[in-house]
């Protein structure tokens, strides 16, 4: 990349109000260095530190899923450790709120139940986003879930409004790009 | 029984379970990759000392910065453990440090009130670092 280029992409993330950008493969190591950077970014953002921290957390959870579930992964697929898949991971401010928004492949066979997943999180209010988290806090674990099965509803928690989400074609049939936006 | 330590690593907390003095701290972050495979350890040997139990007084201090959500599981889990040992004639107090601007960590301290009612639940305000 000639560095004019590169200059005008880090003007246009700097207009775009973007903190912070990843692309790569995610391993609990890089989310961990991630994590640090973006403390310190968010260290010095004029907001309400609990804002902050939602946006802290929102980050953590989008980054870890990736961790979890992209589809594809270097390591063995059946792991549950040590795991190192592909995703990219957005963070930033726009128009007075911040955003969280996290992409990476999943089986094209897995979004139906994504999308019904999301939509139920998506037309709960507030107050349902509460009573969900605290029925499944209580529940058994689900165990087609490495985490808690609280991701979504974390992310519905700490976000002011419904959780956003889009499936893009792969020139690979067998998967698609899911991505996931959350305002705070 | 003998004491157990685990050191903190930057995304996992310190666990120091002091069976013989019938103290227990969680301090740190707590993110770590499988939280259910990082804790299984500690909930083992704490499920062991709790039955050894009788007519005993335990503390926890519990000081998290943060918790992801696979965490947030698992301590409640291990809340579920402490309140049920009250019911066998114990009693545990929970000293619940949260940030006095996470109203995240504060309102799970509260839920854990509500649920786990034997629990002498107090929680403690420590100003941002």
């Amino acid at each position: 990349m000639e560095l004019e280029r590169f200059s005008a992409f880090h003007d246009a993330a700097h207009r775009e109000g973007i903190l912070f950008f990843y692309s790569g493969y995610f391993s609990q190591n890089i989310v961990a260095a991630m994590a640090d950077a973006v403390r310190y970014r968010l260290k010095f953002q004029p907001a309400q530190e609990g804002t902050l921290r939602k946006v802290f957390s929102t980050f953590v959870e989008m980054s870890q899923n990736i961790v979890h579930y992209s589809a594809e992964p270097i390591t063995d697929e059946a792991a549950d450790n040590n795991e190192l898949r592909f995703g990219a991971v957005s963070l930033g401010q726009q128009g007075g709120s911040y955003f969280v928004a996290c992409g990476n492949p999943v089986p094209r066979d897995a979004v139906p139940a994504l999308k019904e997943k999301i939509d139920r999180v998506r037309d709960m209010s507030a107050e349902d986003i509460k009573k969900a988290y605290r029925e499944k806090l209580r529940s058994e674990n689900d165990p087609a879930s490495k985490g808690a099965g609280l991701g979504f509803l974390t992310l519905a928690r700490d976000a002011t409004r419904p959780i956003n989400y889009a499936f893009e074609k792969l020139p690979n049939d067998a998967n698609v790009f899911f991505y996931l936006k959350a305002v705070i | 029984m003998n004491d157990f330590y685990v050191p903190a690593t930057p995304t996992s907390p310190e666990i120091d379970f002091r069976f013989s003095s019938n103290t227990l701290g969680i301090r740190g972050e707590s993110y770590p990759e499988n939280a259910a495979a990082f804790y299984s350890d500690a909930l083992r040997q704490l499920r062991t000392y709790l039955a050894t139990l009788d007519a005993t007084h335990v503390e926890i201090n519990v000081e998290l910065k943060y918790f992801n959500s696979s965490s947030t599981k698992i301590l409640y889990t291990l809340f579920g453990m402490l309140n049920d040992c009250v019911n066998k004639g114990n009693d545990v107090t929970l000293n619940w440090f949260h940030d006095e601007e996470d109203e995240t960590i504060l309102e799970f301290g509260e839920e854990l009130y509500e649920d786990f009612g034997q629990l002498n639940f107090r929680p403690t305000a420590v100003s941002a670092a």
